[in-house]
């Protein structure tokens, strides 16, 4: 709701008659710009406008558009010789004052700021002598400057109220200057995410996107100052018709269109939230090992780069360091940190030392002697039985009796003990070499990571049927939590469902009006304004039209 | 309905993208062009059911590997079949419904409830004592159950 001044709050309210008056002040662009006009205080006066009030006529107003007849019969806003052409041409500022005439021009309500697009029309008919001229003015919101051109804002980092990028995107991107924002510089919501940006959006995109998150809507005043409409409608009445007498027409208007009846608001979690991956192998490793290393440590990590994070990992052994003939050792495995762990593989203490005592048998041993079976150095005379045979035959006979023989001394069986003791030493080291192989492991567990997870809020109508369902998608990056996005979605869907019940309704014409605020009626209702619309004729009241919407309250 | 409306609906209707979470293993079938391709069952998150037998779109070279549980990118092929075309950015969540009733001039928040599943195979323990009579054996290795936003079990969820 507008603020304005005493005096005139006191006409609007009935203390005198009204005596309703305008003026209709235009700019030429080349000497001044919209944004000085919007940040002067008043009527800027240097440049002095041009006062166009005596010939505007049919002067239709709504918030957002400013049409009227320009009545010209001395040619003075022609638009190739006029002498006041270069207030009507391109860009050419105008605004709207209205009053009264018993309250002095500074206490006036600007209701209308903005500018002629393009040129105006203007018509000399030689058969009637008339000459007519229409002019539209649009709001500042209405032309396609600010929603044609793709920008990038600069960053902002976690904790940076939303207001300060929303005044930044407008000072940066649409030329506004702090003096003609009505939204405060502090919104009360900051960003949750690390780094946040706007990024290739258009400048009027990018502050619905700012404001959506405190379920604000943009638009221009009448004053050509950036305000904003909220949607969140627990607030009080700006202006309560209570006696019913400054309402001429209340209208429910017909309205057969679906209604949004669900509202889904898609945003990016603010906190890094744990995704996890299937169980699966994580990394492998294998050694070759034995009697010769005592200890072998593997490093195992999850990925190539070493950022894959895993947990829950554990060791499948494909092939044990003791899969050979003796069991030489141990394996074990630890998880280091969320990134790797680690084989470590222990080779018992016997096995080297065996190893070692072996090899040193086995060349003492090649020192020592054989043996024989031989014990004795001397003659040990043995008997044996011999028989001689007849003399005359040719054949020798020993006659029985007995034969004394000796042994010969160091003769007899050889006995290679060292050998032997080679062997035995042998065989425990081919044993022990016999174990030396390839040892494979395999580490598995649940690889996770860690990721903004883009979550949802929908609001929906209890009791909705899947096909029924008629959904509104918002999707907002700098909604960082589920509270913020409840809250947006639960509001946007009252909003929705009070768009879908408009009421129109006339009244007495009162310039504090203006867009997003509520009414109340004289039966209790209320009704938040959408749009508004009057005719405005000198020396008339003019006939107000509300176009709103019914408020739903809680 | 609005003309703005239809048009919306007309936007949704073309449209060519969307993403999923692989629901299943890779496996391979013979489609009707008489060739063997890869495929998989991707979930589709929400109400939305599990879209059987997606194939991995030919000569894709940004999907190299994907498991189960990763969020794929489908997008939709003249002939209207969705096929996977490579890994998203995003993963479907869980959802957080809010039921709201309206009456003539009031509104009133009835309920909040989180909504939304995950597809993932059972575990050890799970595979023995889900599914009557219960026990080892009843339920095959590797067989997938979905489970609520809140981790409690819903359904077995029948692979190819």
């Amino acid at each position: 709701m507008r603020n304005i001044s005493a005096a005139m709050q006191d006409i609007i309210l009935g203390a005198g008659t009204r005596r309703p008056d305008y003026r209709v002040y235009a700019w030429d662009p080349a000497t001044v710009t919209i944004s000085e006009v919007v940040s002067a205080t008043g009527v800027l006066d240097d440049p002095a406008p041009v006062d166009l009030t005596p010939y505007v006529s049919d002067a239709s107003w709504t918030d957002r558009q400013l049409t009227f007849t320009l009545v010209d019969p001395a040619g003075l806003f022609h638009p190739d010789f006029g002498e006041f052409r270069h207030c009507l041409k391109d860009g050419a500022i105008l605004r709207l004052l209205e009053g009264d005439e018993t309250v002095p021009e500074v206490d006036w309500v600007i209701t209308f700021t903005g500018q002629v697009h393009g040129q105006i029309g203007w018509k000399q008919s030689r058969s009637t002598g008339q000459i007519t001229s229409r002019v539209t003015v649009f709001g500042r919101g209405e032309p396609q400057a600010y929603k044609r051109r793709k920008v990038t804002s600069r960053e902002y980092t976690v904790g940076t109220d939303i207001g300060i990028a929303l005044y930044d995107m407008c000072q940066t991107f649409m030329g506004l200057t702090a003096k003609e924002m009505r939204i405060p510089f502090t919104l009360g919501r900051q960003f949750k995410h690390k780094t946040n940006q706007l990024s290739q959006v258009t400048p009027w995109d990018g502050i619905c996107s700012l404001l959506e998150v405190v379920c604000y809507q943009p638009f221009f005043d009448g004053e050509g100052k950036l305000s904003y409409v909220n949607k969140s409608l627990h607030r009080p009445t700006a202006c309560l018709f209570e006696d019913g007498d400054r309402i001429k027409e209340l209208e429910v208007p017909e309205r057969s269109q679906d209604t949004i009846n669900k509202v889904t608001v898609t945003f990016l979690d603010s906190q890094l939230e744990r995704v996890d991956g299937p169980y699966q192998k994580l990394g492998q490793a294998q050694v070759t090992t034995g009697f010769f290393s005592m200890h072998e440590t593997l490093e195992t990590w999850w990925s190539e780069d070493h950022k894959q994070r895993a947990d829950g990992t554990s060791m499948k052994v494909i092939k044990s360091v003791n899969s050979g003939i003796l069991p030489v050792g141990t394996e074990r495995y630890t998880q280091v940190d969320e990134f790797h762990g680690r084989i470590e593989v222990d080779i018992s203490v016997w096995v080297p030392i065996l190893a070692t005592v072996m090899i040193a048998t086995y060349l003492a041993a090649a020192y020592k002697p054989d043996k024989t079976t031989s014990n004795s150095t001397n003659l040990t005379p043995i008997e044996i039985p011999v028989q001689v045979g007849p003399s005359g035959t040719g054949a020798a006979f020993v006659s029985p009796g007995m034969l004394q023989v000796s042994e010969i001394p160091m003769t007899g069986w050889t006995i290679s003990v060292g050998r032997v003791i080679q062997a035995l030493a042998l065989i425990s080291i081919l044993l022990i070499m016999m174990s030396i192989g390839s040892a494979q492991y395999e580490v598995w567990g649940t690889p996770y990571d860690f990721a903004y997870l883009e979550k949802k809020s929908v609001a929906i109508e209890d009791g909705l049927d899947y096909w029924l369902e008629n959904n509104l998608d918002i999707k907002n990056d700098f909604i960082g939590t589920h509270d913020q996005s409840d809250i947006i979605a639960m509001t946007e869907l009252t909003w929705q469902k009070c768009l879908s019940m408009p009421r129109k309704v006339s009244v007495t014409d009162d310039p504090r009006l203006e867009p997003g605020d509520i009414i109340g009626l004289p039966d209790g209702r209320k009704l938040v304004i959408i749009a508004l619309s009057k005719s405005i004729k000198r020396g008339e009241i003019p006939t107000l039209l509300i176009e709103g919407c019914k408020v739903l309250t809680a | 309905m609005s003309i703005r409306q239809i048009i919306d609906w007309a936007i949704e209707d073309s449209r060519s993208q969307m993403t999923g979470t692989i629901a299943s293993e890779f496996y391979q079938y013979f489609d009707y062009a008489c060739h063997w391709v890869w495929a998989c069952d991707v979930d589709l998150g929400e109400q939305l059911a599990v879209l059987r037998c997606v194939p991995v779109a030919a000569n894709n070279r940004e999907l190299i590997y994907a498991e189960q549980g990763r969020a794929v990118t489908l997008s939709r092929l003249n002939n209207g079949k969705w096929v996977i075309t490579g890994l998203a950015k995003s993963l479907n969540s869980t959802v957080h419904y809010i039921f709201m009733s309206f009456t003539d001039d009031t509104y009133q928040v009835l309920r909040k409830q989180l909504r939304g599943y995950i597809i993932r195979p059972l575990s050890y323990g799970e595979l023995g004592t889900l599914v009557p009579p219960y026990g080892y054996g009843v339920l095959p290795y590797g067989a997938q159950g979905r489970f609520d936003a809140e981790g409690n079990f819903l359904e077995i969820v029948e692979s190819y």
